[in-house]
């Protein structure tokens, strides 16, 4: 550690050996119209020095005669001047990008050049995500980017959504990148109340950022930008840039504004309208299936139902259109953003309100925003910005069996859904099964309402101590508050007697980061830019939960903890963690074509064994530009750079992993359960019990290793660009909770075992198709192709389910030689040339054989191609996005067909059919199953809620949205208060076609997080469309 | 210049060093490290009742004809079906992960602050639990077991060296014998409210620990004639075993949520779809009803009046409504879930040594003890003493032990499985060593050859974990014990 420090140190004194003189240089930055640029950069190349042009496009600033100018601007291309000796400098700026010029904000909010960077970075820019029909950013940004995976829960209001960055890259830990706003270390948690089996879903906490407030968000995917931010970003960072008044160029702007939108449930499939509720074509009133006598059959005009009441037997031709609503989505905001980059301010207020299209359900975020930047004149700059947040958000619980979702998808066609009461004069449901709870009823009685307030802010202090050396110190604070209540009222499915839970939620984290940035031109020789950057991060993430389980309730409708009577399960959870960390990286640029880049971390983790607990990380990244090294550019060869980089990140473990410990004691599963302390005879006994797991004091960090080769290539003069990435993921030594045998009396052991791969190609593709005169068509296309393999995971461990809530025989799994997340099951049983085997004496399958992989959740290769138009000043934008492959575990889907609820299965009901399959003959050979069996015994047969036959393929193709927007011409505003107007129209999700699946295959019962893949009777899919406005003033 | 990049690189060092103390704070706030046996020993004995009572109750009550599956598990059972794919949570959460641990825990936080009495009562529960284990899976991990880190995968002990021990191996006769010298030792501290079997009482501890051993030497008595002998002549002679129904040892629950025996949850509790899986056999009512049996009465109810039951392997058109079917009755479930859990009883004690006296020699007269079983029955079903008196003498045959020893053992056993009524693993123990009683076979049987299970398969994930395991040891095979 301190050999490294000595060696930057002096790297450090070696750059200030070279100091030169100083003198003024002044001028004015225009466009190729002649007019002025204001608020274009000026600065000199390699140093700290730099001003931005005022209102007029002029900029004075101190140079010495050796020094290059540098002169950009967003959009713009940048223009490099030698000083000499000039003392009046005029640029013109050539507007459209080179992509090798463009800025890009990289770890720790350093802006570069594309050209100097040896990893993949992907920027979207602020007016791609926001005013695009969907509150949740992550959202926004599905189809958008190479190499990410995003998956939104379900169309619930608020629901979470999963993002992994080039694949998963550890087999326990958290998978989702690093969230950066505005360089405050964002927290992105899926709390959890309940079960995620049959919880609600509640929100990834990225959504209290509304997209409207979003400048730009730069997606740093491999983990050579994790060394400056540490091991979390080992699964990439996602470096969000809020607006700030920073580009203001010295005006003064309020922004207003405001969009509507509606939503609706899609997905749903069609269902048949020709059969009733029964078996076996018999009329049964407390069954589930639609199995009954075909509607019209003499004799069952009327039955009586399992209320006892006469009712006629038919359709009810779409309960689904019955039970979700139409939601909206209101959002209005106003901004006022003012100032210049070294003298700013912005501040701003959002809204927004979300009726979901679940009835019930909602979810509102309201945040109030300000920061500024100033450069004092001692030199000194300091900056801030601080928000607050106000999110709130209801939704039912769901489900398998005892929610609404698992009744929805269990409807008998013949049941009157919304015609007759739900509830009775008790509070109490109704429906045609006295066991569950009437869809209705449930959404009314079991929901959880989480409440959010969330401070997040950072305040900076900088001072370039000379012109080529600046210390930075700054502070970042994110902190929230989620207080939830859970509401299952008395007669609830999961809960008969009722529950009340009131939880808090509390995440805090700080970060304190020093930052001494040193840079030279033409350092030790010609051409030779270096820069050198040392940090400290000292990190603290505190994370509490208290909760109070009241149960068994006694007055009806009265929501509070105090109506209940057993309050074992409330708990008390605290978690501590603090992070030391040294880094260092060293940039050198070579005559603007070659780079190299060598970076550096030391951390030290309070979770891991004392004296054990520092780690060292490195990475090397290279970068050069043929183009410009070797005079290479043409009318046809615009640009073409080479970037190769190697990784290695480490990664802490969880809090208390390394003591064995004793846990309140439990027994028992859904059949039957206690928990202690247990009331007896009127005295309540506490019982603790070993924990299962077995703790472990040798614990050490794991890593994951990250080699990666790109190419970026501009054709015809920037009309085509082309990015490309190869990347090779190692990641070894998990921390894992291992399997052991539990006649040891444990369960599992925290060790660090195992090895798994990712390796994957991605492709950035844009182009200017046509642009003649006002109109121009662009494209912009992305491609995706992972490969993740589990190498390994422990000696004599094949297999082991990922961390969290599983249904036994549904089992998310990592499994040798396969990819993670496979879900092991029952599969049925096969002859070697993987034909079905069928019971000779029943015609339906063999029983399936338990343990067996049936499912890879994992796509083939996912891609998303924008077409964007504009002619003067309309825009219009559609995108268009697939996934490839990769499968789907519904449980909705088997409900249907199982229950012959679904349209297909009231086709050709009355006649026999033959499953597909073989029957094994004595002799060792195979005949062609012709064993006819009826409908409802066919449609079973081909699958129960756990069986491969719930298994289904989730490839689909899917218009993700399209955005129509027209700028008012300036003329119309002349006599209006306004400087621009914007009107459009926009929606998502309005068309998709999923080949394998009847229905939206983007749906995950469980949200973000490791299990993936699973549709667990769960919320369905949403389309949103509507209208927005934006005026500026 | 140089001053300020010296501060800096000092201040960076200095960080760099004085961290130790900033990160030394990974003691878990929410969860002890160490803890009092007064808290382990409630859990443990909750472990061994659920172990009993949950689901290998489910499997074992159905296998046995006193319930008949209606849905779900138990109607898998009910057609002799069970794979490794069941009793995954008794194994893993109940047994060995639950009981098994905690009495190891409580055994080892007592002997560190010397309360012996502590010691006493889970050593002779953790021979209690290790035989239903052994019962139930036969050969099982047992000498290597319950070492945490210290052995990850144990290797699997002969069920005849768990119950007699070898010279490497203490059997669980001796476990029970340390036991109940431990509970004569001083104690530095005592349990109370705590043990939710006898509230403190040490005495009764002592009559259940030899008790214990009585059932110990009853299960393998078959098998080794003369070492069963020689246990039950030494408990008798201290004549310190329990001798009446207050001294059962019974595992008491509640009747709030989360305080409720697990058979009051998967057989009685309104609302709770587990429920409705099972009801009482046509084949068990048929029996009580045969004898004339008032217990019938006790044991099992009838909503409407008559009772509602199917045969064993039913597998048409269930009974509707289910609110009519006829279930355990709170004789086993407790009015609102308190059980107790019976585990070890008088009745029970009554019933060995009455066997024993014919198939051993053992001192007592089989008859008197036959008799002072089914009274104790009785008496513990609810039925007073004239009530008792006037069955005895309306049904002398019943209550005579005559005819050869086979017949004498057949009503003995007959006998101990109603009384057993609630407690399927000692209904399935006996039927497994002496074949009584006579259950009629269930229809639609499938098994692994049609017949009625005689072990439970070891648990899948047991298997793919502990490389010590032999796949596929089928139910349809015998453990050590069950000779024939």
């Amino acid at each position: 550690m301190r050999k490294l420090l000595l060696l930057f140190l002096g790297v450090l004194l070696a750059i200030g050996q070279t100091y030169a003189q100083s003198n003024t240089v002044s001028g004015r930055v225009t466009d190729t119209d002649g007019s002025p640029i204001p608020g274009a950069t000026v600065a000199v190349k390699g140093g700290t020095t730099g001003t931005t042009t005022d209102n007029n496009g002029s900029y004075s600033l101190s140079a010495p005669s050796s020094a290059t100018l540098v002169f950009s601007f967003v959009g713009f291309e940048s223009r490099e001047v030698q000083v000499g000796n000039q003392t009046v400098i005029n640029v013109t700026l050539q507007s459209g990008i080179n992509e090798l010029n463009e800025v890009v904000v990289t770890a720790q909010g350093i802006e570069r050049d594309r050209r100097s960077l040896g990893y993949a970075v992907q920027s979207v820019s602020g007016d791609l995500i926001s005013q695009r029909s969907e509150p949740n950013l992550l959202n926004t940004l599905q189809g958008k980017l190479a190499g990410v995976n995003i998956g939104s829960a379900s169309g619930a209001a608020g629901a979470s959504t999963n993002i992994n960055i080039r694949g998963i890259t550890s087999f326990n830990g958290n998978n989702q990148p690093l969230i950066v706003v505005d360089g405050i270390i964002f927290n992105n948690n899926t709390d959890n109340t309940q079960n995620t089996l049959f919880g609600s879903q509640p929100s990834n906490r990225l959504s209290d950022i509304a997209p409207e407030t979003i400048e730009s968000i730069n997606i740093l995917k491999g983990p050579a930008a994790a060394v400056l931010y540490g091991s979390r970003a080992s699964a990439g960072a996602i470096v969000i840039t809020t607006k700030s008044g920073r580009t203001m160029k010295g005006k003064t702007e309020v922004t207003v504004n405001s969009s509507y939108n509606v939503q609706q449930a899609t997905g749903l499939p069609s269902l048949q309208n020709e059969y009733g509720q029964g078996t076996n074509n018999n009329f049964v009133p407390t069954t589930t299936g639609s199995w009954g006598p075909r509607f019209g059959t003499p004799g069952f005009e009327t039955v009586v139902n399992s209320q006892g009441e006469t009712v006629p037997y038919q359709a009810y031709p779409n309960h689904f259109k019955e039970f979700y609503r139409t939601g909206n989505i209101l959002q209005n905001g106003v901004s006022i953003a003012s100032g210049t980059i070294d003298d700013n301010y912005i501040a701003t207020i959002n809204s927004m309100f979300q009726n979901g299209v679940i009835p019930n359900s909602e979810f509102n975020r309201h945040s109030v925003a300000v920061g500024g930047n100033k450069r004092l004149t001692n030199g000194v700059r300091v900056g801030g910005t601080i928000t607050y947040v106000k999110s709130t958000q209801q939704n039912t619980t769901m489900g398998n069996g005892g929610s609404a979702f698992g009744q929805i998808t269990r409807i008998p066609r013949s049941f009157d859904f919304s015609g007759r009461p739900f509830q009775n004069e008790l509070g109490r449901s109704i429906f045609y099964n006295p066991a569950q709870n009437h869809p209705l009823w449930s959404v009314n009685n079991e929901f959880l309402r989480s409440n959010v307030d969330r401070v997040f802010g950072n305040l900076r202090v900088g001072y370039d101590i000379t012109n080529w050396l600046n210390v930075t110190y700054r502070v970042t604070a994110d902190s929230y508050m989620d207080r939830r209540k859970l509401t299952l009222r008395i007669g609830s499915a999961r809960q008969t007697q009722g529950q009340i839970i009131e939880d808090a939620i509390f995440n805090s984290e700080l970060n304190g980061d020093l930052l001494i940035t040193a840079q030279k031109s033409n350092f030790l020789m010609e051409g030779l830019d270096a820069t050198l950057l040392l940090g400290q991060n000292l990190n603290q993430r505190d994370f509490q939960n208290s909760t109070v389980s009241a149960a068994s309730l006694t007055i009806p409708g009265f929501d509070n903890v105090s109506n209940g009577s057993v309050f074992t399960a409330s708990a008390e959870t605290r978690n501590r963690r603090r992070l030391v960390g040294h880094y260092g990286q060293l940039s050198l640029g070579y005559n603007q074509y070659l780079f190299l880049e060598l970076s550096g971390r030391v951390d030290k983790s309070s979770t891991l064994p004392k004296g054990n607990s520092a780690y060292f990380y490195p990475s090397v990244a290279v970068s050069f530009v043929p183009t410009d090294a070797f005079k290479l550019e043409s009318d046809v060869l615009s640009y073409t750079k080479l970037r190769a980089s190697a990784a290695r990140v480490g990664r802490d473990a969880d809090p208390y992993l390394l003591q064995s410990v004793f846990v309140q004691s439990t027994y028992g599963n859904n059949v039957a359960s206690v928990t202690f302390p247990l009331s007896v005879g009127g005295a309540s006994i506490p019982g603790f019990t070993p924990s299962t797991r077995i703790g472990s004091n040798n614990l050490t960090p794991e890593f994951v290793t990250s080699y990666e080769v790109g190419l970026n290539v501009g054709l015809f003069r920037n009309r085509l660009g082309l990015d490309l990435a190869l990347f090779d993921t190692r990641s070894t030594n998990q921390i894992f909770n291992v399997a052991v045998s539990n006649a040891s009396g444990f369960d599992t052991r925290t060790t660090n075992i195992g090895e798994m791969t990712n390796k994957g190609i991605e492709a950035v593709l844009t182009s200017t198709i046509v642009r003649t005169g006002a109109f121009k068509w662009d494209v912009a296309a992305n491609f995706t192709r992972i490969r993740n393999k589990v190498i390994s995971i422990a000696p004599g461990v094949d297999n082991s389910a990922i961390t969290g809530n599983q249904f036994s025989g549904i089992n998310p799994s990592i499994k040798e030689g396969f990819p993670y997340g496979v879900i092991i099951g029952s599969k049925n049983q096969r002859n070697e040339a993987g034909e079905l085997l069928v019971n000779p004496s029943t015609g339906t399958y063999l029983p399936a054989t338990a343990g067996e992989v049936i499912a890879n959740v994992q796509p083939n290769w996912t891609g998303g191609i924008t077409n964007t138009f504009n002619y003067k000043g309309l825009n219009l934008s559609i995108l268009f996005d697939t996934r490839q492959g990769g499968q789907l575990y519904s449980f909705s889907m088997v409900d249907l067909r199982s229950g012959g609820h679904i349209d297909f299965t009231g086709v050709d009901r009355g006649l026999p059919r033959v499953l597909p399959g073989v029957i094994a003959n004595a002799d060792g050979t195979f005949t062609p199953n012709n064993i006819q069996i009826p409908a409802q015994t066919y449609w079973a047969a081909l699958g129960g809620l756990a069986s491969e036959g719930a298994v289904f393929d989730a490839t689909v193709y899917r218009l993700r949205e399209i955005a129509l927007n027209y700028n008012l011409p300036a003329q119309w505003l002349r006599n209006t208060p306004f400087g621009g107007a914007t009107i459009g129209v926009s929606g998502r999700n309005l068309w998709f076609f999923a080949p394998g699946f009847p229905g939206d295959p983007e749906v995950n019962t469980q949200g973000a997080g490791n299990i993936q893949g699973l549709d667990l009777n769960g919320a369905p899919q949403t389309k949103n469309y509507g209208v927005n406005l934006r005026f500026t003033f | 210049m140089k001053k300020v990049i010296t501060y800096i690189a000092g201040a960076l060092l200095l960080t760099a060093t004085s961290c130790n103390d900033f990160l030394d704070i990974n003691q878990t706030p929410n969860n002890p490290t160490s803890v009092p046996p007064s808290v382990l020993l409630p859990s443990a004995l909750t472990g061994t009742a659920f172990a009993n009572n949950n689901e290998l109750n489910r499997f074992a009550s159905t296998i046995m004809s006193v319930t008949a599956g209606a849905g779900g598990s138990p109607a898998t059972y009910d057609i002799y079906n069970t794979n490794g794919g069941d009793f995954q949570n008794q194994w893993r959460f109940e047994v060995y992960g639950g009981a098994l641990i905690s009495y190891n825990k409580t055994i080892e936080s007592a002997d560190a602050i010397g309360a012996k009495a502590y010691s006493g009562i889970a050593k002779i529960m953790k021979a209690y639990t290790y035989s239903l284990a052994t019962d139930v899976w036969g050969d099982v991990p047992y000498s290597e077991a319950l070492l945490g880190d210290a052995n990850t995968q144990p290797r699997v002990d002969k069920q005849e060296d768990i119950y007699k021990g070898t010279a490497q191996i203490q059997g669980l006769f001796d476990l029970v014998r340390e036991g109940i010298a431990d509970l004569d030792a001083p104690s530095t501290v005592k349990p109370g409210a705590d043990d939710l079997v006898y509230g403190g009482n040490l005495a009764n501890w002592k009559k259940a620990g030899n008790t214990i051993l009585l059932k110990f030497a009853n299960t393998i008595s078959r098998k080794e004639p003369a070492l069963a002998k020689q246990v039950i002549d030494e408990v008798l002679a201290s004549d310190n075993y329990i001798k009446q129904n207050s001294e059962n040892l019974n595992v008491r629950f509640g009747s709030s949520v989360g305080s409720k025996a697990p058979v009051f949850e998967w057989a009685a509790q309104e609302g709770q779809s587990f429920r409705n899986e099972v009801m009482i056999s046509t084949n068990f009512v048929n029996l009580l009803q045969g004898k004339n049996d008032p217990r019938l009465e006790k044991f099992v109810t009838k909503p409407t009046g008559s009772y509602v039951t199917i045969v064993n392997g039913f597998r048409g058109t269930l009974p509707q409504p289910q609110s009519s079917w006829s279930r355990f009755s709170s004789y086993v479930t407790g009015a609102a879930g308190e059980g107790p859990v019976r585990l070890v009883t008088n009745a029970q004690r009554a019933f060995i040594l009455a066997e024993s006296a014919i198939t051993l020699g053992t001192a007592g007269d089989a008859e008197a003890l036959y008799q002072e079983g089914i009274r104790a029955s009785m008496q513990a079903a609810g039925l007073t003493a004239a009530e008792i008196t006037a069955y005895f003498t309306a049904n002398p045959t019943e209550v005579t032990l005559t005819g050869t020893d086979a017949e004498k053992i057949e009503k003995i056993i007959t006998q101990k499985y109603i009384a057993a009524f609630g407690n399927g693993l000692e209904q399935w123990n006996d039927w497994r060593r002496t074949g009584y009683p006579a259950l009629p076979a269930h229809q639609n049987a499938v098994g692994i050859d049609g017949t009625r299970p005689v072990r439970a398969q070891y648990i899948d994930q047991e298997i793919a974990r502990n490389p010590n395991f032999t796949p596929n040891i089928f139910s349809n095979v015998k453990v050590w014990w069950d000779v024939d």
